[in-house]
């Protein structure tokens, strides 16, 4: 899991953005809501003028919010709000959504089928299949039970039974959005368990020990069959207890009772480990500061999304995505890590370091053996203080957990010595760098800010699976709240699709982004959408020039760039879905989610519930007002 | 609208899909199976063209499933999820892009280049990827899984197969790792199972190598043998041609026998192996090729059609008579004076000018056979355009066996795999080796030994097999040379060094033996050291240069059927189980081995880095078969039909 700049923003940063603000979220929210509400009482006006001709229109309008403000939002009550959330519950029962539990667990039932057991790291892709699988599913259930019910309501002329009683507006909209997110909470219950059981047992299994060899006259060596795709090695000590090693992400607990051995379920597949990052500084060979070397592509991969609304003013700037970093072996290159809040009441073992290295050669050498590295530990403050260089073997792809012990060798600028941690390598402020150097001479170790990190705790699996649904389940409030808004102007498919089109641009802003940004720039990289169905007609490649006349080509352009901003702006006024969704990228990759994260997405979630929630009253009223 | 219109519209509508719906059913009714009933035209063209779904390939329920949920739409959602899979690429997630993969498959299980290019994605450009090479063999195993399971699901599509068994040789023979990811799959137990059960049997002598456990190539050459067999079967190969995809089989034999005397198998097992390689790359030869016209060759045949041209040549003289020396002498008279002149001068002592004009009188003297046979007596005129014809016919065979046996480089082959069974050959290559094993021991002294001994073999050998001059693995010679060169710190090699001469065809790029020849018969290597002489035929060994060694005579066995398979011999004893053969490489030979070679290690990385500067260039090459031959080596080998996956 490679994090993203606006993964490491606290609350605050994102909320404001010091020094940024026009990219903070508050500004987001604040000029949305404006600008939405301005268009909803706008087309309300223009519905009543027409209908009464501008000046009744206006004070039709002007009711509206006055009621709005004086009566409808103090008058809201909850027990009538309870009541019509009832009565959505019991309607959308009716409808039979339990089906869609049915649909999920034949799903995982059938699941099987699809992935790969052989995987390298079965957990991550069976915890990304069940989370990916509920959120799609559980979108589409709260989009299809928001968008009808209204309309049909409307159509059948039902709505009248309500209208009629002294309830309010208001009090209709929320009704039918806890309603809804009622029915899709209880469906999202089962859904979750049957996940967590499909998880935990689907990657529950044990081995026989097949070989065991006793080496020393102590310890005992050996083998375990191979099951799943696997098999492990594993040393018992002269107490019988014993460990296997890492095979597909996961050991397991070897004991030796009596004259046969026990092989126990598998342990550190299913993780949250709650990881502390640190800034990281590169140097380049010269030993300077400097921007790492990329050797990789996967700048071409999006990272356009965190902007905000600095996307308006100006050119858009560039992806804004972490990539690889490569250190160069054998020279001064090094990736510089500063680690804050570091006390003995937080780290009393020593450092608990993990990393997860990238290697890129640039020749063979010696293929058995890894690319090595070094660790130095080092007093931000006075660098001349540092540890000896603790070696390691990379471990591709794998996260490599090591501790720093408190003592340890090294240099206090004058002599060799044993140092201490936090007496002599932790600055004042509580900070410590640590600096990972390459050691084969022309090849390369890669990384980011997110793949070097330090490990104080843990949290457990399951809360942290749950804090995935609760993910889920935000998104789910945010269509149900789009859905009941569009519910209460348009007719229930047309609302359905509205609402459709919104999650769907919502999950492809990065590509609509990335389009503006080529437009912006002038580069040649397809067009917007009429050049490029042109272009994909007549099979031309983007780098070729459109073979049309100047007036149509102009007049494409004009079209193409008038509907690009346009998306632009759309998306941008949308939420970030992918960044929810992200979240169970976190679960699979055994990081505990973000508890600021959360809270970012539960207080955008809420802002657009609002902001539904107050152009669906317009809307509403703009119906009775046309009636 | 009322409510009975609304109701007669939908049964109208409801009308007009049935009736649309009916020619479809008829259309594409199975048969009953009751006689006289005639299945549906679709149906029946199905079943022509094999085009059930039962008959491509194994039916595959995840498959069907995923076929029915894409409504129709599977062409737009492959195309999503390989745009998917190129993203998860460039992110380096690697399980992700798997399982991205298995779906593509899922979606479009018999379009072979999926298969193809995808597994070629998986076992050459991701395996890369990784540092650890226990896992680029990880990665490996998947391509080739990948593969596998196309082939279950295309059974009729025998360029798959033979993808599949190129991957075993060419990907686990052949790379950087060739030495780890060879002996990681001999040790690969729970792999051999797979293979069983997929019906490769490798637990038979045809895949069981020098130390008793299944050998990459020789398991190759096992799923490349399935794909023969279909083809043999009748199924169609399409877009390979069929010269290169017979090839290959008998030649990871050959890729085997060079591998396992690389590794330091240089007694009975190598010469066991080489006679195998011999027997299939005749056998190859003796296979019939379809060509692009409308005659099949056999690239040993060619002896035979010469044979059959003279035979002609004589029945048609004997029938034209002296019909064709009187053209001769009209077309002599009609000769201008001056070409006259110069095709009776001799050819050594014409002017420039005379050597043009007698190649242009030449040109006219020439006389078809057809043309002669028009010209034959009346009575035998037609037998004489009939023989005219057949001679013409033999001619096209001959020519075209030629160019498809210089393509195949067949007679290289031919050669190498009669001359690797002599025992003059297999003692020059395990001298070499020794001292190479000596080298890595820093015993300078008996480095040197052996290899002066090695030069002397290897001088003894091009003697007898001047072919072999040119061969690709003596580069490794050259380079033993220069080590030699340090080791004796010699700026110039000797007047008298054996292979003074090879090594300066060598050193000067020189690609033409004869030239070089030429000069160590005229001048070079004249001193008291033995030469060789590549143009001289082999006139039996030198048994002054070979003190130790005894000519051997070559074993060049030649099955009576190209379809039989060679007779299954004895393998050597295997290893007992969880012997580790890299612990002991070196074969146990007549007392000719030093005493240390058992603590050899043969694994590549334990040794000393020598090999360390070479760039990586392996993997993400395209793959590229064809004209030249496969040879043993780091550097990627070029085919024409792989699709190239990366640049």
């Amino acid at each position: 899991m490679t994090l993203q700049p606006d993964d490491f923003w606290s609350f605050s940063q994102w909320l404001l953005r010091p020094g940024a603000f026009l990219e903070s979220a508050l500004l987001q929210g604040v000029a949305i809501f404006v600008l939405l509400v301005v268009v909803g009482i706008m087309i309300g006006y223009v519905v009543s003028a027409v209908r009464y001709g501008p000046g009744e229109a206006f004070y039709a309008v002007a009711a509206t919010i006055r009621d709005l403000v004086t009566r409808d939002l103090p008058g809201t009550a909850f027990r009538r709000v309870f009541a019509l959330a009832r009565l959505a519950f019991k309607e959308a029962i009716r409808r039979r959504v339990l089906f869609v539990v049915g649909l999920f667990l034949v799903g995982l039932l059938l699941a099987g089928w699809y992935l790969d057991t052989s995987s390298d790291d079965p957990a991550r892709l069976y915890i990304s299949f069940v989370l990916t699988a509920t959120n799609y599913l559980i979108l589409l259930l709260a989009l299809f039970i928001s968008c009808f019910s209204l309309p049909s309501d409307i159509k059948s002329r039902t709505i009248y039974t309500i209208v009629t009683k002294p309830v309010r507006a208001t009090e209709i909209i929320l009704g039918r959005v806890l309603g809804f997110t009622a029915v899709c909470t209880m469906l999202l219950i089962p859904m979750g368990l049957a996940s967590y059981l499909f998880v935990t047992r689907g990657l529950q299994h044990s081995h026989e020990v097949v070989k065991a060899d006793t080496e020393n006259g102590e310890l005992i060596v050996g083998e375990t069959s191979y099951d799943r795709s696997h098999s492990h090695a594993f040393t018992i000590d002269a107490e019988g207890n014993g460990l296997t090693d890492f095979a597909r992400g996961h050991q397991h607990i070897v004991r030796k009772v009596g004259d046969s051995f026990e092989v126990g379920a598998p342990i550190g597949d299913l993780r949250a480990r709650i990881p502390d990052y640190g800034d990281v500084v590169f140097l380049n060979r010269d030993g300077l500061e400097d921007a790492a070397i990329d050797v990789g592509y996967e700048h071409t991969k999006g990272g356009y999304g965190n902007a905000g609304m600095s996307r308006f003013f100006g050119k858009t700037l560039g992806a804004r995505r972490i990539e690889h970093g490569y250190i160069e072996g054998g020279t001064l290159c090094a990736a510089v890590m500063r680690f804050d809040e570091i006390s003995p009441a937080k780290y009393g073992d020593g450092l608990p370091l993990e990393m997860k290295l990238r290697v890129f050669r640039t020749y063979k050498a010696d293929i058995v053996t890894p690319i090595r590295g070094t660790i130095t530990v080092r007093n931000p403050e006075n660098p001349a203080i540092e540890s000896e260089p603790i070696s390691f073997l990379t471990k591709e792809y794998q996260v490599d957990e090591r501790r720093i012990p408190i003592e340890i060798k090294g240099s206090d600028g004058t002599q060799t010595r044993t140092l201490n941690l936090f007496d002599d390598l932790v600055g004042e402020d509580g900070s410590v760098e640590i600096v990972i150097r390459c050691l084969d001479r022309g090849q390369y170790l890669g990384l980011t800010r997110s793949d070097v990190y330090l490990r104080p705790s843990e949290s457990s699996f399951e809360w942290n699976f749950t804090k995935a649904y609760i993910s889920i389940w935000l998104q789910m409030l945010m269509v149900i709240s789009f859905g009941v808004m569009f519910s209460t102007i348009l007719s229930g498919p047309v609302s359905m699709i509205a609402t459709f089109m919104l999650v769907l641009l919502g999950f492809s802003a990065e590509a609509v982004y990335e389009t503006r940004y080529y437009l912006d720039r002038g580069e040649a990289m397809g067009g917007g959408p009429i050049e490029s169905l042109i272009r994909t007609v007549r099979q031309d490649s983007f780098t070729v020039e459109l073979d049309i006349q100047e007036l149509p080509l102009k007049i494409i352009k004009v079209i193409d760039n008038v509907a690009v901003y346009s998306l632009d702006a759309i998306v941008t006024s949308l939420p970030n879905l992918p960044k929810m969704l992200g979240t169970a990228e976190y679960v699979a990759s055994g990081f505990d989610i973000f508890n600021v994260l959360l809270l970012r997405h539960a207080v955008a979630t809420f802002g657009y519930v609002l902001l539904a929630f107050i152009v669906g009253y317009f809307f509403l009223k703009t119906r009775e007002i046309a009636a | 609208m009322n409510r009975s219109s609304g109701l007669r519209n939908k049964l109208i509508y409801m009308a007009i899909i049935v009736g649309m719906l009916l020619p479809l059913y008829l259309l594409g009714q199975p048969a009953t199976g009751k006689p006289g009933e005639r299945a549906g035209q679709l149906a029946q063209m199905r079943s022509e063209l094999n085009l059930a779904e039962a008959n491509l390939g194994e039916i595959d329920p995840a498959s069907e499933s995923m076929k029915l949920a894409s409504l129709g739409l599977r062409g737009v959602a492959a195309t999503l999820l390989w745009n998917k899979a190129d993203e998860y690429k460039v992110l380096h997630e690697w399980d992700r892009l798997s399982a991205t993969l298995n779906q593509i498959a899922n979606l479009q299980p018999h379009y072979e280049k999926v298969w193809e290019h995808q597994a070629h994605n998986l076992a050459y450009n991701v395996s890369l990827e990784f540092d650890d090479y226990r896992q680029r063999y990880a990665w490996v195993k998947k391509g080739m899984g990948f593969l596998t399971e196309g082939v279950h699901k295309n059974r009729t599509a025998p360029r798959l197969i033979w993808y599949t068994g190129w991957f075993y040789g060419h990907k686990l023979g052949m790379s950087d790792e060739k030495t780890q990811f060879r002996e990681l799959f001999r040790k690969d137990d729970p792999f051999h199972k797979e293979l069983l059960d997929e019906g490769i049997a490798v637990d038979g002598p045809d895949a069981r190598g020098a130390d008793g456990r299944p050998d990459n190539w020789l398991v190759g050459r096992l799923w490349l043998n399935r794909g023969y067999d279909l083809v043999d079967g009748g199924v169609k190969l399409v877009d390979k041609s069929p010269i290169t995809f017979f090839e290959i089989g008998p030649k990871w034999r050959i890729q085997y026998a060079t591998a396992i005397e690389e590794e330091g198998i240089l007694d009975d097992r190598s010469k066991d192996a080489w006679e195998r390689a011999a027997d299939d790359w005749i056998g190859y030869g003796k296979r019939p090729i379809s060509t692009t016209d409308m005659f099949s060759v056999q690239l040993s045949g060619v002896g035979d059609l010469h044979v059959r041209k003279a035979e002609l040549i004589a029945r048609f003289d004997a029938l034209v008579g002296d019909t064709a020396e009187k053209m001769r002498q009209e077309q002599l008279a009609g000769l201008s004076p001056l070409e006259r002149q110069a095709i009776d001068t001799p050819e050594k002592d014409r002017t420039p000018d005379q050597f043009k004009l007698a190649q242009q009188a030449n040109l006219k003297l020439e006389s078809n056979a057809v043309v002669v046979a028009k010209r034959a007596p009346q009575a035998v005129q037609l037998k004489a355009i009939q023989l005219a014809a057949e001679i013409s016919d033999v001619d096209n065979r001959i020519s075209k066996t030629n160019i498809y046996r210089d393509q195949m480089n067949y007679g290289y082959w031919e050669l190498r795999c009669e001359a690797e069974q002599d025992d003059l050959v297999i003692d020059a290559r395990r001298l070499l080796y020794d001292a190479k094993q000596l080298y890595k021991q820093s015993d300078l002294d008996g480095e040197i030994e052996k290899y002066d001994a090695a030069f002397t073999a290897w001088a003894a050998v091009f003697e007898r097999y001047p072919g072999l001059i040119l061969d690709v693995a003596s580069d490794d010679l050259s380079d033993a040379i220069d080590r030699y060169r340090i080791a004796t710190d010699l700026a110039e090699l000797p007047e008298d060094f054996p292979l003074k001469s090879f090594y300066e065809m060598r050193m000067s790029g020189e690609t033409d033996p004869g030239s070089v020849a030429s000069e160590a018969t005229s001048g070079a290597g004249t001193g008291d050291g033995p030469n060789f002489n590549i143009l001289k035929p082999y006139s039996g060994a030198d048994d002054k240069l070979l003190p130790a060694i005894a000519p051997a005579q070559p074993v060049l066995k030649k099955p009576d059927s190209t379809e039989e398979e060679p007779a299954a011999t004895e393998t050597p004893a295997a290893p007992s189980e969880g012997t580790d053969p890299a612990a002991n490489p070196e074969p146990v030979v007549e007392g000719e081995q030093p005493a240390v070679e058992g603590e050899q290690p043969a694994v590549e990385g334990e040794q000393p880095a020598v090999e360390g500067e070479q760039p990586v260039v392996e993997g993400e090459q395209p793959v590229v078969e064809g004209e030249q031959p496969v040879v043993e080596g780091e550097q990627p080998v070029v085919e024409g039909e792989q699709p190239v996956v990366e640049d």
